[in-house]
C-alpha cells in the first residue's frame, strides 16, 4: 500500500490511505447446541485525496490500487474545497491492545470456552434456550498520509457473550466479557446471569409516573450515545449540539465524570491513533458534571479552530467500516466509579426500575438528549426485584434527568451491549425518570 | 472465474456447499448543510462460502479470490466438527437446481448516468432544503449500490444475477430557540433513477413539516388508541410481526416457536398480511435469493390466522414448511439470513375519517422514524403526530415513540383503511454482525390500534 501513497503523492495535493485487515473466528451456540462456525478474512482500503484543493474518497475491498486513485481523483473533481489538512508526522503512544495468544485461538478452543458456559448454565437452568457466542479476532490497521503520518497497529480480542430470552418472549438476560488475552468466563458472571434470569420468571408493570432508575452498565448507551452526539465537533459546528457554549457549565450530575480513554490496557478497542492518523489520548469530557470539552476529527477541528482530539473514527450509529467517512466518535468512553456497591443501591429503592436495556433508542431525538424507549429490566419494590418489566416505557432527556443522580456504583463493567462497541460504566442510580406503565 | 469456482464447489468434501462471489460498486454523495462532506465510489469483490457436512454447518467470508480454495476446504472441515457436536443434524430442504442469468432492465439505469448529474440533483435538492432559514443543517445523501453476483452450489445451481438500488435520502434539521426537530425523507428505493427526479414539491412539504414541529408540544405518555398512517403501519407490521415471521429467529427458541404455530389466531378476521418479492419496483423486489431459491409471494396472516412463514432451506427443512426464497445477504462480507422482502398489510374497508371519528382521546401518528423489536416486544418512532380529541384531528405533537407487545397489539387492530401505500425507504437492520439492508419494502393502509403505550413527557 505504500506504493499507492507514493503514486498519490506524485499526482494529487495530498492523500490519506487507510488499510484494514480483519481476521476472525466465531463459534455460535443456539438453544444449548453448537450451531455453526464462521470465519472472516477481509481486507479493505480507503483513499482520501485533496486534488486541486478539493476532497474526494474511494474505497475498495481487495481493490486495484490504480483504480482506487482514479476513483478518488474523479470524486475530487466534484468535491467541496478542502477545509483541513491530512495528519502530519506524530509520535503515537504505546497501547497494550494485542496478545499473540489470542490471535492463535482456533474454533476448537472457542468451542471449549462456550461448552464451559453451557455446562454451568445447564446445571441451573436446563429448560432455557441458551445462546453463547465466542469470537477471536485480530484487527490490523495501517494509516499513511502524504503529510507524513504513518501508523500501524495490530489489536487482538476475545469476546464471549451468552444469554437467553425469557420463556415465550423475545427479551431476556445477556452477559458478555472481552479482553485482549485469552480468558474463561468467571463463575460470578454465570451466577449473576442465573440470578437475573430467575428474576424474570414473573412479570411486573409499574404504575405510570416518575420513579427512580438504577441504570445498569449494559444500558449505559442510553446516557453515552446522546452525550456523544452532543459532544461531537460536527454537531457543534453545525449548530445542532445542545452543548454549544456550555463548556465549564453543569450538564450532568456532579456525581458523573466521563472520560474517553483510548489507551486503556487490555481492551481490544484501545488504539494509539484514530482513523485519520491523529494520536489518541485520554481526555476528561465531563468532570463532576461540568462540561470540559468536545471530541473532534480533523474537519471539525479545523472548522472550530482547535486541535483534533484523536477521535476521527470510521463509525456510524449501527457499525463501523473502512468505507465510512471519519466522524467524531468515542474510542473507549468510561464513566468513573463511585463508592457504593450496586446491590446496596438496589436495596434503597422503595419502588424503582433496574434498567438493563432500552428498545427503540434510535427512533428518538437522541442528538438533543431525548429518549423514549421500551424499558428492558426489572421492577423493584421494597429494595427487592419483584419481576421483569412488561409493557413499560421510560422517557426523558439526559440533560434534565441526569442532573439528579443519587449514587454511582463502585463496580464497573464493559458497556458492550447495544450500540456502543466499547466502554466501561458503573451502575447509576438516577433520582427519577418518567415511566409509562400501568 | 466461473469455471474455476464451479469446479471448486463441486469438488468440496461436503454434503452440500455453495459459494457466492460478488463484484460490487457503491456511489455515495453526502451533503451536511452546505458542505459536500462525501463523494465516494467503492469497488471491490469478495466471496462467501457455506458448507454442510456431517450434520454441521460452517461459513466463511473472504476478500482475496485466491483464498477461495483454502477457505472453502477449511470451512468443510469446520462443518464436520460442528456436526460431531450436534444432537440434531442440520438439513436442507430440497430445492430445484437452477442454471440461469437474471438481468435487470431499469427504466433509467443509474449506472449509465454521469456522477456530475447525480451530484447536481442532490445539490439542487439540498439547496431547496436550505432556503428555509429555520433549517440549520441537512443530511442529504445519494446512495447507489450495484452488485453483480454469481451463486454456485454443489447440486448444480449456477446463477448470475444483479442487484441495483438507488435512492436519495436525508434529514432536515430545524431549530427554534432550544427546540431542534428532525424530519426524514426518502425517494427512490429501486433500480430506476427517474424516480428520484421531480420531487421538489414534496421536499418543500417536508421542510414545512419540520418547521411546524418546532411549535408542536411533546406527546404525553400514556396508553391510548392510535391511527397509524401507511408509513407507520408499514413499519409496525415489519418490526412487530414481520421479524417473527422470519423462521431463523424462531428456529432455536422452542417456547416462542410454539406460540407461533401455523394455524394460530393472531388477529381479528380483518387482518391479512403477505410478503412478496415478485411485485416489481419496490425496495424489496427480486427474482432470486442469495441461496439460489426463487422468490415468491408468501401469505403470512389470512383473516387473522397465521398461515405462513419466511424460510431458508435449512429452516424450511426443520419446520417442514415450503421454501419461500427469503435468504439474503447485504454483501460478500455477510452470510445470507432470512429476511422479509416487501411485507404489507392488505387494504380493508374503513375510511380515514371513520377511524379518526371513532377515537375520543388518542393520536394520529405519521411518518416512520425507525423501530426495534425483540421477539414479541416492539418500539418505534413517528416523525410527527396529531392529537385526536372527540373524533377530530387536533394540534400537532412531536417526540413520539410507541411500544407494545405483538400479540395483544395485533388483536387490537380494529380498523384497516381502504387505502394502500408502499414506502420508498427500504431499510432493516438484522443479524450479528448487523446487516443493514436497503432492499426491504413495507406497505400498508391506515390502521387503527385500540391501545398502545406512548412514551412522552
Amino acid at each position: 500500500m505504500h506504493a499507492l501513497i507514493e503514486e498519490a503523492r506524485a499526482r494529487v495535493d495530498g492523500a490519506e490511505l487507510h488499510w484494514h485487515r480483519r481476521r476472525s473466528t466465531t463459534v455460535n451456540y443456539q438453544n444449548y447446541q453448537l450451531q455453526g462456525v464462521s470465519e472472516e478474512e477481509l481486507s479493505s482500503v480507503a483513499l482520501r485525496v485533496i486534488d486541486h484543493g478539493r476532497t474526494g474518497t474511494a474505497f475498495g475491498i481487495f481493490p486495484d490500487g490504480a483504480c482506487l486513485l482514479y476513483d478518488a481523483v474523479a470524486a475530487a473533481a466534484h468535491g467541496d474545497p478542502a477545509t483541513f489538512a491530512f495528519a502530519g508526522p506524530a509520535r503515537y503512544p504505546a497501547v497494550e491492545n494485542g496478545d499473540p495468544a489470542t490471535a492463535d485461538l482456533d474454533s476448537a478452543v472457542l468451542v471449549e470456552r462456550c461448552e464451559s458456559i453451557v455446562r454451568r448454565v445447564r446445571n441451573e437452568l436446563p429448560a432455557i434456550a441458551l445462546r453463547a457466542h465466542a469470537e477471536a479476532e485480530t484487527d490490523h490497521r495501517v494509516i499513511e498520509t502524504t503529510s507524513g503520518a504513518a501508523g500501524e497497529n495490530c489489536t487482538s480480542g476475545l469476546s464471549i457473550a451468552f444469554g437467553a430470552p425469557f420463556k415465550g418472549v423475545g427479551v431476556g438476560v445477556y452477559k458478555s466479557a472481552r479482553s485482549t488475552s485469552p480468558f474463561w468466563v468467571d463463575d460470578s458472571l454465570i451466577e449473576e446471569f442465573v440470578e437475573w434470569y430467575r428474576w424474570g420468571d414473573v412479570t411486573s408493570t409499574p404504575s405510570t409516573g416518575r420513579l427512580p432508575i438504577l441504570l445498569a452498565p449494559d444500558a449505559a448507551y442510553l446516557l453515552l450515545l446522546p452525550l456523544l452526539f452532543g459532544l461531537s465537533g460536527n454537531a457543534v459546528r453545525k449548530g445542532t449540539s445542545p452543548l454549544i457554549d456550555r463548556v465549564e457549565e453543569r450538564i450532568l450530575s456532579e456525581a458523573l465524570t466521563i472520560v474517553d480513554n483510548p489507551l486503556r490496557a487490555g481492551d481490544p478497542e484501545s488504539r494509539p491513533f484514530d482513523d485519520e492518523g491523529v494520536p489518541c489520548a485520554r481526555r476528561v469530557l465531563v468532570k463532576n458534571g461540568l462540561l470540559k470539552g468536545f471530541i473532534l476529527d480533523l474537519e471539525s477541528a479545523a472548522a472550530l479552530d482547535q486541535p483534533p482530539t484523536g477521535n476521527g473514527l470510521k463509525r456510524a450509529l449501527f457499525g463501523s467500516g473502512t468505507e465510512l467517512p471519519p466522524t467524531p466518535w468515542f474510542v473507549n468512553p468510561e464513566v468513573e466509579p463511585g463508592a457504593t456497591p450496586w446491590r446496596q443501591m438496589l436495596t434503597t429503592l422503595d419502588e424503582g426500575l433496574l434498567i438493563t436495556g432500552g428498545m427503540g433508542f434510535h427512533s428518538g431525538n437522541y442528538p438533543q438528549g431525548h429518549f423514549a424507549v421500551q424499558a428492558i429490566g426489572f421492577h423493584v419494590r421494597s429494595g427487592r426485584v419483584v419481576g421483569r418489566l412488561d409493557q413499560t416505557m421510560i422517557s426523558g432527556n439526559i440533560y434534565h434527568d441526569l442532573l439528579r443522580v443519587r449514587a454511582v456504583s463502585a463496580e464497573r463493567r464493559p458497556c458492550a451491549a447495544g450500540l456502543l462497541s466499547g466502554g466501561l460504566a458503573p451502575f447509576i442510580l438516577i433520582d427519577s425518570m418518567q415511566v409509562t406503565g400501568r | 472465474m466461473k469455471d474455476r469456482l464451479t469446479s471448486l464447489v463441486t469438488g468440496l468434501p461436503a454434503d452440500y456447499a455453495d459459494l457466492r462471489y460478488e463484484e460490487n460498486r457503491k456511489i455515495r454523495i453526502t451533503y451536511q448543510g452546505r458542505e459536500l462532506t462525501q463523494i465516494s465510489s467503492t469497488t471491490g469483490g469478495g466471496g462467501h462460502v457455506r458448507a454442510y457436512a456431517g450434520g454441521g454447518k460452517a461459513i466463511a467470508s473472504f476478500s482475496d479470490p485466491d483464498a477461495a480454495t483454502s477457505t472453502a476446504r477449511r470451512t468443510c472441515a469446520s462443518a464436520r466438527i460442528v456436526g460431531r457436536m450436534r444432537e440434531c443434524p442440520l438439513r436442507l430442504a430440497d430445492a430445484p437446481a437452477i442454471v440461469e442469468r437474471f438481468s435487470l432492465s431499469p427504466k433509467r439505469d443509474p449506472r449509465s448516468i454521469p456522477l456530475s448529474e447525480k451530484l447536481e440533483l442532490l445539490a439542487h435538492y439540498n439547496r431547496i432544503l436550505l432556503e428555509e432559514p429555520r433549517v440549520i443543517t441537512t443530511q442529504s445523501e445519494y446512495d447507489e449500490f450495484a452488485s453483480s453476483r454469481m451463486f454456485i452450489n454443489s447440486e448444480g445451481t449456477m446463477i448470475e444475477y444483479e442487484l441495483l438500488n438507488v435512492g436519495v435520502y436525508g434529514m432536515i434539521v430545524a431549530k427554534k430557540g432550544d427546540v431542534v426537530q428532525r424530519v426524514r425523507f426518502a425517494y427512490g428505493g429501486n433500480d430506476d433513477f427517474s424516480r428520484l427526479v421531480g420531487r421538489e414539491d414534496e421536499l418543500r412539504d417536508e421542510v414545512a413539516r419540520a418547521c411546524e414541529l418546532l411549535d408542536a408540544k411533546p406527546a404525553r405518555s400514556g396508553i391510548c388508541p392510535v391511527v397509524l398512517d401507511p408509513s407507520e403501519a408499514g413499519v409496525f407490521i415489519h418490526e412487530a410481526f414481520g421479524h417473527l415471521s422470519e423462521a431463523d429467529g424462531l428456529q432455536n427458541n422452542p417456547s416462542f416457536r410454539e406460540r407461533l404455530s401455523v394455524g394460530t389466531t393472531v388477529g381479528r378476521s380483518l387482518l391479512n398480511v403477505a410478503d412478496d418479492p415478485t411485485i416489481p419496483g419496490y425496495p424489496g423486489s427480486y427474482e432470486i435469493d442469495d441461496e439460489g431459491v426463487r422468490g415468491r409471494r408468501t401469505e403470512l396472516i389470512h383473516a387473522g390466522v397465521l398461515v405462513g412463514r419466511l424460510h431458508s432451506r435449512e429452516t424450511a427443512a426443520e419446520f417442514g414448511e415450503p421454501l419461500s426464497g427469503n435468504m439474503r445477504a447485504v454483501d460478500a462480507v455477510f452470510t445470507p439470513i432470512v429476511r422479509m422482502s416487501n411485507i404489507s398489510i392488505e387494504p380493508g374497508t374503513s375510511t380515514f375519517d371513520e377511524m379518526v371519528g371513532s377515537i375520543d382521546n388518542g393520536y394520529y401518528l405519521v411518518g416512520a422514524k425507525g423501530g426495534q423489536t425483540a421477539g414479541d416486544q416492539f418500539t418505534f418512532g413517528a416523525q410527527w403526530g396529531f392529537c385526536i380529541r372527540s373524533g377530530r384531528i387536533g394540534p400537532m405533537v412531536r417526540d413520539i415513540n410507541m411500544s407494545g407487545e405483538l400479540f395483544s397489539t395485533l388483536r387490537n387492530i380494529s380498523m384497516i383503511g381502504d387505502d394502500m401505500e408502499f414506502g420508498e425507504r427500504g431499510g432493516c437492520g438484522k443479524g450479528s454482525p448487523m446487516q443493514l439492508n436497503r432492499k426491504s419494502g413495507k406497505g400498508a393502509p391506515h390502521i387503527k390500534i385500540d391501545a398502545v403505550t406512548i412514551g412522552g413527557v
